[in-house]
């Protein structure tokens, strides 16, 4: 009855929080993401067992984004919140060439899941001040994104740390919620 | 301050240089106080001597150590104003040298200041002296100025009196127009009030004419009707009178046929008695006859009898004979006759007696006839009077109908008398009341300009009114955007309410699907717990397959042993046997009864024959045992076989489902624990990843306690899954969730299902 009122009461007003999650393998540097989406800084992270979730209000649409914590033993409970997700923020370390494929296997994972059919997949080819960071051309084809069908997804460079990239994906993230309403 | 305490330092100086050494006299001063306190204290102590001597002594001997230790800090103090003296003395050179150097410094000031002074009073003097010339001229402007404003000063209050002179009049003069305003207006509203009360009048005057009118039409209509009647009546009536005449025409026709019957019947009177008395006449003819036929009768017997007296006489009674016979004929024809005459008279008689009757019948009938014409008359009479009466009740009606008629002519012509009156004399009020405006009028272009500031006021007080009217508006228009919003919530509020009562049939539904779902659960459950059951009796058996073997490999080794003793029995003594028959039934007591019997049978027999035929049986028995252990070896190793499977099996799905069954419900996973748990715990490699799990749990349940509500809706799942909470138990937590965030709705009861079920094993941290 709640969600009904809710929901009810967000359609009268037109701001519905989107719900964003914010998903990779761990040390991608989610949640350094999620606090420099936030608050525009760049915090001191420590392994995130659990998970963090804040609201981000970026053009007007608020989002309730949530970092899961990626180790292996808690990756399982990743499903647990995938249902009424609007978008997928998956956050790969460009300079972690060894765990790509660990990182392929999870997302290919994750997109096959049903709750998650609707859901726009944007990828964060984190970390890209670092020397050796792969392109991201060739992160795509390493996660084998061209093979994906009937999903809207893109590809971004990012440096957490440094701030770039991240006005770019969500420019390209808050159109494209928009344009799916 | 500071030029307070050069004062001071320059009034001291100035004595000091007076007097010479009386600089010391402060101290002097503070020596004599110094000395007065001691007698002061002394004085006192005196005052309290003389109470008694004993206490006076030891007072005495206080005192004196008081004043000794009263001298030792007099000499402290003495020590201390020495001090105090030499650095005043200091102090006295200092300032004195202070002092000679600011009186130096102060006579040269002095004398520049003066100097300065005496400049500036001559500066000064010339200025006044300039500003004096100049501020008697502007005096003397000034004082004519003065005159000039005094002048006109009291022409002002003049016209200010004129003024309010003018003011009281105006006020007067207002105060008059507004009485005859008032009055006019007083007038003015009782004469509308008149006019209304006229109107008023009118309209229940017009109001009653048209229904008079209403009336006469009515009764117009009415009185057509009746005339109509009328005419009908009057038809009616001709109709009644023309059978009326019918009526008296027949009945005159029958007065006069029974006018004729009757003569007819007098006729038939005067028949039937002339019948009777010719009747009579005959009668007495015959009777007359009879007499003579007697008296003939008594000639003829006379006759004969004198015949047969003269027998003689044959002539003569012949002849008499031939009268006789003559006589006898005549009496005959006599006879005839009046038989014949009797017959006529009978036969007349008798028609006249039909006649008679047929005329009295037809007399009847017309008597009767009569009677009924006269009913008939009777009844036409009464109609025809009833006709009548209710012909005068018509005219009667039309007479009303006419006064009626003339009634509401008059009364309609009263009425417009009435209202031509009233018309006049609300033209007479109308040009009174034109004339009192003229009147008026002329008096208002007097005071319309003292009016015009009032209007003014008035206007601006219409403005202020108007102002507020339009915010009255704009409030009012707001109230109305208000209420549309309201009303339009209201809508929305409806349909909300719809919707949540489709809402909630669909949760009924789902309640319903939900139940049944439960149903098919518990079903499986039930197939789980047979197949557990199923699975423990496999075990069971496995078990006492196990015990069994045991026994038998116990069995043997005694069995064993005693053949080790047989044979020692067997190369040495003759013991042997009693041995055996003591240890043999101890040992096979269950399993080889009948062997038992068999030994003690052949106890009798010699001692090689039996350590022979048992060591055969023994052997054979050993044989047996052998295959039968063999045997349970065999069913041993498929029933490991088989568990070894299960186990495998069990392990696979639980490898699976941490992955794909994470969400499967409990039920499924409870019934496989007793396996799974020791495969688990012998991993040393989850250990890690059970802290991290815990560490994991704790953290979201943490946050699923202290984050909103719309947050903690989504870690339902996560929570659920964390702790094994069955569907219900999810649920339950949901709908308690949806009833905090929830403005409406009822706390979801807890089901009696839902309780922590610590009995029921869970799957630990995989």
């Amino acid at each position: 009855m709640g969600g009904f009122f809710s929901s009810i009461f967000s359609s009268l007003f037109g701001t519905r929080e989107m719900r964003i999650l914010i998903l990779g393998l761990d040390g991608a540097g989610k949640t350094t993401i999620l606090y420099r989406l936030q608050v525009g800084e760049v915090v001191t992270t420590i392994p995130t067992i659990g998970f963090n979730v804040e609201t981000v209000t970026y053009k007007n649409l608020k989002f309730q984004v949530w970092d899961l914590g990626g180790q292996t033993s808690i990756r399982p409970y990743w499903r647990c919140y995938y249902s009424n997700t609007d978008a997928v923020i998956y956050v790969v370390d460009s300079c972690d060439r060894d765990r790509i494929g660990i990182s392929k296997s999870e997302l290919v994972a994750m997109l096959e899941e049903e709750e998650l059919r609707k859901a726009i997949l944007v990828v964060f080819a984190n970390k890209q001040d670092m020397e050796q960071a792969m392109t991201p051309s060739e992160m795509a084809n390493a996660l084998g994104l061209p093979a994906l069908k009937d999903r809207k997804w893109q590809i971004f460079k990012t440096s957490a740390t440094k701030g770039t990239g991240l006005d770019e994906a969500m420019e390209w993230l808050v159109e494209t919620l928009k344009s799916r309403q | 301050m500071f030029a307070k305490l050069k004062k001071k330092i320059a009034e001291e100086t100035a004595v000091a240089q007076r007097p010479g050494g009386s600089t010391r006299i402060p101290r002097s001063v503070s020596k004599e106080s110094v000395a007065s306190m001691g007698a002061d204290s002394g004085d006192d102590f005196a005052s309290d001597g003389s109470s008694s001597r004993e206490d006076l002594s030891s007072q005495l001997l206080r005192r004196n150590e008081q004043i000794r230790k009263l001298e030792a800090r007099l000499s402290d103090y003495a020590e201390q104003v020495r001090n105090l003296q030499k650095i005043k003395e200091k102090l006295e050179i200092a300032l004195e040298k202070h002092q000679d150097s600011s009186m130096r410094k102060f006579q040269e000031q002095n004398e520049t200041f003066q100097a300065h002074r005496a400049k500036m009073a001559e500066e000064l003097a010339l200025a006044l002296a300039r500003k004096d010339q100049e501020w008697s001229e502007k005096m003397d402007q000034l004082e004519k100025d003065k005159r000039f404003l005094t002048t006109q000063l009291q022409e002002m209050k003049k016209q200010s009196l004129s003024l309010f002179q003018k003011r009281d009049e105006i006020d007067e003069l207002e105060g008059f127009q507004q009485q005859e305003i008032s009055k006019v207006k007083h007038m003015l509203l009782k004469k509308e009030e008149c006019l209304g009360k006229m109107e008023q009048e009118l309209e229940a005057r017009t109001r009653e004419l048209n229904r008079t009118q209403e009336e006469l039409v009515t009764s117009n209509q009415m009185s057509s009707d009746l005339n109509q009647r009328i005419e009908e009546l009057q038809r009616h009536c001709s109709a009644l009178e023309e059978q009326r005449n019918h009526v008296t025409s027949s009945k005159a026709f029958s007065e006069r046929r029974i006018v004729i019957l009757e003569q007819k019947e007098q006729e038939l009177q005067a028949l039937t008695q002339q019948l009777s008395i010719d009747l009579q006449k005959v009668t007495a003819e015959t009777q007359e006859k009879e007499k003579i036929i007697t008296h003939l009768q008594e000639k003829v017997i006379s006759l004969e009898k004198t015949l047969e007296q003269n027998l003689s006489g044959e002539d003569h009674v012949q002849e008499l004979l031939k009268e006789k016979t003559v006589a006898d004929q005549n009496l005959e024809d006599t006879r005839q006759q009046l038989l014949a005459a009797r017959s006529s008279h009978t036969k007349a008689i008798d028609l006249l007696e039909t006649q008679v009757k047929d005329l009295e019948q037809s007399l009847q009938a017309t008597e009767e006839q009569l009677s009924q014409s006269r009913d008939v008359v009777v009844a036409q009479e009464a109609q025809i009077q009833k006709l009548i009466t209710e012909n005068q009740e018509s005219s009667l009606s039309q007479q009303q109908v006419l006064a009626l008629e003339q009634h509401c002519r008059e009364h309609t012509h009263a009425l417009e008398a009435q209202i031509e009156a009233l018309e006049q004399t609300r033209v007479a009020d109308q040009i009174a009341s034109e004339q009192g405006m003229c009147a008026l009028l002329t008096l208002q272009r007097q005071l319309q300009q003292e009016n015009m500031a009032l209007k003014e006021s008035r206007n601006e007080c219409e403005r202020a009114l108007q102002h507020h009217q339009v915010e009255l508006k704009k409030l009012q228009d707001e109230w109305s955007q208000r209420e549309i919003v309201s009303v339009a919530m209201a809508q929305a509020l409806e349909e909300v309410r719809k919707q949540r009562e489709e809402l909630q049939q669909q949760a009924a539904q789902l309640t319903t699907i939900i139940e049944e779902k439960n149903r098919n659960l518990c079903e499986k459950d039930d197939v789980l717990l047979h197949k557990e059951q199923e699975l423990r009796q496999l075990e069971k058996g496995h078990d006492s397959a196990l015990l069994q073997i045991h026994q038998l490999q116990s069995e043997l080794e005694a069995l064993r042993s005693c053949r080790a003793q047989e044979a020692a029995g067997h190369a040495t003594t003759g013991e042997g046997p009693l041995q055996l028959q003591g240890q043999e039934p101890l040992v096979i007591a269950k399993a080889m009864q009948g062997s038992e019997y068999e030994i003690q049978a052949a106890e009798g027999t010699p001692n090689g024959e039996v350590e022979a035929m048992d060591l055969e049986q023994l052997q054979k028995e050993k044989q047996d045992l052998e295959q039968q252990l063999t045997e349970k070896n065999k069913i041993m190793k498929q029933m490991q076989q088989r568990m070894l499977e299960l186990k495998k099996t069990l392990q696979k799905e639980l490898k699976i489902r941490p992955d794909s069954e994470l969400f499967e419900v409990r039920e499924k996973t409870s019934p496989e624990i007793p396996n799974m748990a020791p495969s688990v715990t012998n991993n040393a490699d989850l250990t890690d990843a059970r802290e991290i799990n815990f560490e994991y749990l704790k953290h979201v349940v943490l946050k699923f306690m202290s984050c909103r509500e719309s947050e903690a809706f989504h870690l339902i799942k996560a929570v659920s899954v964390l702790l094994n909470f069955s569907q219900e138990e999810e649920n339950m937590l949901k709908e308690t969730l949806e009833y905090k965030m929830s403005w409406f709705g009822s706390k979801p009861a807890p089901k009696g299902s839902i309780r922590p079920s610590i009995s029921n094993p869970r799957i630990p941290w995989s």
